[in-house]
């Protein structure tokens, strides 16, 4: 029956090309667009080099403490990492923590030329929680961290900006009017992986001052390494729990009385730095329903266009569904017909769609305008796509349907309208 | 006519109340769109109220963790005032200048303040008295501030023209207390007005500015965020380096980057621009989705209307009859359609839900939406109606 039904539909499309044609136009260019957008989240949260452990790793992102008067949100200082997140290494659920800073750009002047970098201060344990692909040389250690030594990891990039993209290893770099070794070489990562892209890192203790050690709101992240993913909610409970005690250990209880900051997944982290306004308790489940609300919105213009459309094909075929009807075909059958006719349009539409969106995504890689962004399709997105398309489908196919089925059999016999 | 117009539309009310949601929501898409566009366009056709292209500034990493709510500590106001002499006596630079808030940044600090029972929203930035050289800014009355002005028993301020008349109206601020100073507060007096100031650059619109002295050699001074250089034109960008090296050897625990307002300019302009690019992209596709779609119901529709058209030509109307009124028909959905949309739109000012959007931006918003609607209505009609027209009563007669 089914097979039946997408030799009627394949005819069907056969037979009205300009019809066809601007149906599959507003279809490929939808999910054109969704997949676009797909792609790049799947880029920023998926679980790909150097955060592989994606799955079962949590972070510290942003700091809030408020006061009957003052609020002040940032991401959080070492001094209250160093003090409440770091000891949550004894949780048997956790196998390590790792603190490091957010990317800040520091300059080298390097024969006349200006070199800007983004570089971040980081534990030894970074690169324990982080998988980085190492093109050269190795991470520098917890050792190094503790003793101060001015050493450096680079990233491809970089190696290529000081040393002409030779063997990097052994050889000094200066930036911010400090000398670093540079011991290890890994792949870039793309800008948008807020937690790991940068183009050098060095250790903790090479800050210029210590003033950092006393910070309760700074430029710090832990980034949390638990040993199964399904730890994660008690290690959240556990965090908040470590959060009422801080509480009580304010630096000025008098300015702030509350802390409020989360464990968060890669998704939740960026929720809770894009959401404007104070901190809500899920972010992860408001970012999601504003993305959900987003895609319905953007899918608004689209489906009342192909419902139009698909309405005045009916129209085409009346006399055909006349037929049908006085032969006893239920309404039912018709409607399953019909949505199955939109789904192959769909579907054929989703297939342009993605052969568009992977050219389009070439030519945005190719351009440089997100640093060594590399965004490609895979089979994650492809799936995604794939629902996109099934629902949109349905979704623009149901009230033609519906009206269809509604049709008189005598009215239809004679080609009337609907 | 029009009548008889209405009752035409109304018999096809079903497949029309598509159309007409339809054009609604494409209203909506393309008056978002060009009232966003409108919106930059009209901000930047005011001046800015500074210069900005010889000007670099230096953003300046002191360890701020000590000291007051501001961070930092008086010592370290003290080495930001040698840093300032430093880098004054190199060779091609004009002027230079502290900042707690620099030209195109993001960032900044604003608030509201209750003056004589009025709120009053505005946006503040700490300098020192080079500021005025450095970003030359237009003085209207009064003066600016001076190296002396650290030994008054008040705090001078000098404010923008827009906060003037939000404050004092017609009235010459100059020398005239601000607001009541809170506890442990002491009194601000207006001692200059300078042109308006609009610190977040072109794009943005004109606000509220208060400059407050920072003169980094009272007890309670903090350092400044930023050194701002005006260079002679024609310096050579090699110049950073020798600056950034003077400054280390001044301050060896401090981070110093340069960056000149160019670049801030460009950073600020490409983060205010890209939605407005994304967005008009998207509706662009949208549009031409809509339009084409357009084509097919109207070719279709009327394909269905064969027989009415043939009995009108067989009685004898013109073929530019039938031409038009396929035109007119659609002109009455378009109409509804817009009617619609801008109900909705109203909605805006009436419940106040965006604060910034003028009254000008708003109104040309909304008649660019309207005359977008039309022109693709009409496109779109084009073509179906001049199939209609060529319908011959014979065969369309004969049609079932």
């Amino acid at each position: 029956m089914i097979k039946n039904y997408l030799k009627v539909a394949l005819k069907v499309l056969g037979r009205r090309k300009f019809f066809t044609f601007i149906s599959l136009f507003g279809i490929s260019i939808t999910l054109l667009v969704l997949l676009l957008a797909t792609a790049l989240l799947d880029h920023v949260f998926a679980a790909e080099t150097p955060e592989v452990h994606a799955d079962r790793m949590l972070g510290v992102y942003r700091l809030m403490m408020k006061g009957p008067e003052n609020t002040m949100i940032s991401q959080p200082g070492y001094g209250f990492l160093d003090r409440y997140v770091r000891p949550m290494a004894k949780l048997p659920s956790i196998e390590r923590i790792a603190l490091v800073t957010e990317a800040q750009t520091v300059v080298s002047y390097l024969n006349g030329r200006k070199i800007q970098s983004a570089m971040r201060h980081a534990d030894g344990e970074l690169w324990r929680v982080l998988a980085f692909d190492f093109v050269e040389g190795g991470p520098f250690t917890t050792a190094d961290d503790e003793n101060g030594r001015r050493v450096a990891v680079i990233n491809e990039t970089t190696r290529e900006r000081f040393f002409a993209g030779q063997p990097a290893v052994g050889k000094t770099i200066e930036a911010d009017g400090q000398r670093f070794q540079v011991v290890g070489v890994v792949r870039d990562v793309p800008l948008l992986r807020y937690s790991s892209s940068a183009d050098l890192w060095v250790p903790i203790s090479t800050a210029k001052s210590s003033g950092y050690k006393q910070e309760w709101l700074g430029h710090f992240y832990a980034l949390i390494l638990a040993r199964r993913s399904a730890d994660l909610p008690q290690i959240k409970a556990e965090f908040q729990a470590i959060l009422r005690g801080a509480e009580k250990q304010l630096p000025d209880p008098k300015t702030f009385k509350t802390l409020t900051a989360g464990a968060d997944t890669l998704f939740e982290g960026a929720a809770r730095i894009f959401l404007p306004g104070e901190p809500v308790p899920n972010p992860g489940g408001q970012m999601r329903a504003a993305l959900l609300v987003l895609m319905l919105a953007f899918m608004l213009l689209p489906t009342i266009n192909l419902v139009n459309i698909n309405l005045s094909r009916i129209l085409d075929r009346a006399s055909e569904i006349g037929v049908r009807r006085a032969f006893g075909a239920s309404s039912r059958t018709l409607v399953g017909q019909f949505l199955i006719e939109n789904l192959v349009l769909t579907l054929i539409g989703a297939a342009i769609g993605l052969a568009l969106a992977a050219g389009v995504l070439q030519a945005f890689n190719a351009s440089g305008l997100i640093e060594h962004a590399h965004l490609q399709l895979n089979f994650r997105i492809f799936l995604y796509g794939l629902a996109i398309a099934i629902f949109f489908g349905i979704f623009s196919g149901v009230y033609p349907a519906w009206r269809m089925s509604k049709l008189h059999p005598v009215q239809a016999l004679r080609g009337r309208s609907v | 006519m029009t009548r008889h117009l209405f009752k035409l539309v109304w018999n096809r009310k079903r497949s029309n109340a598509l159309m007409i949601l339809e054009i609604c929501v494409s209203f909506l898409v393309v008056f978002v769109v060009a009232t966003l566009g409108l919106f930059f366009f009209d901000n930047y056709r005011h001046p800015l109220g500074f210069e900005w292209k010889q000007v670099w500034n230096v953003r300046v990493d002191a360890d701020q963790s000590g000291g007051g709510p501001g961070g930092g500590t008086p010592e370290q106001a003290a080495i930001f005032a040698r840093l300032l002499k430093e880098v004054r006596a190199v060779d091609n630079v004009e002027a230079d200048a502290g900042a707690s808030v620099i030209p195109f940044d993001l960032g900044g600090m604003s608030g509201s303040w209750t003056i004589d029972g009025k709120d009053v929203q505005m946006d503040f930035a700490e300098v020192t008295p080079g500021f005025a050289d450095v970003m030359g800014l237009k003085r209207v009355a009064g003066r600016w501030f001076q190296e002396a002005d650290a030994a008054l028993a008040w705090d001078p301020i000098v404010i923008d023209q827009d906060l003037a008349r939000a404050v004092y109206g017609a009235a010459d601020p100059v020398g005239k207390p601000f607001g009541t100073p809170g506890p442990k507060e002491r009194q601000r007096r207006v001692v200059g007005v300078v042109s308006d100031f609009r610190k977040s650059g072109e794009l943005m619109p004109n606000g509220n500015f208060l400059f407050q002295l920072n003169s980094l050699s009272r007890p309670e001074a903090r350092p400044l965020r930023n050194l701002l250089v005006r260079v002679r034109p024609g310096t050579s960008p090699e110049l950073e380096e020798a600056l950034v090296k003077r400054m280390q050897a001044v301050a060896p625990d401090w981070s110093f980057e340069v960056r000149p307002l160019t670049q801030v300019r460009a950073t600020s302009s490409l983060f205010f621009l890209t939605p407005l690019i994304v967005a008009g992209t998207l509706a662009f596709f949208l549009l031409l989705m809509v339009g084409l779609g357009l084509i097919g119901v109207l070719w279709q529709n009327l394909l269905q209307r064969t027989r009415e058209i043939g009995l009108r030509r067989a009685a004898g109307a013109s073929r530019k009859a039938v031409h038009s009124q396929v035109l007119l028909e659609q002109m009455v959905v378009t109409s509804l359609g817009v009617l619609l949309g801008t109900l909705l739109v109203i909605q805006i000012p009436v419940l106040d839900l965006i604060g910034v959007l003028s009254n000008r931006v708003f109104a040309s918003g909304l008649l660019v939406a309207m005359v977008t609607m039309y022109l693709i209505s009409i496109l779109c009609t084009l073509y179906p109606s001049t199939l209609a027209a060529r319908v011959q009563p014979a065969e369309a007669l004969r049609y079932e």
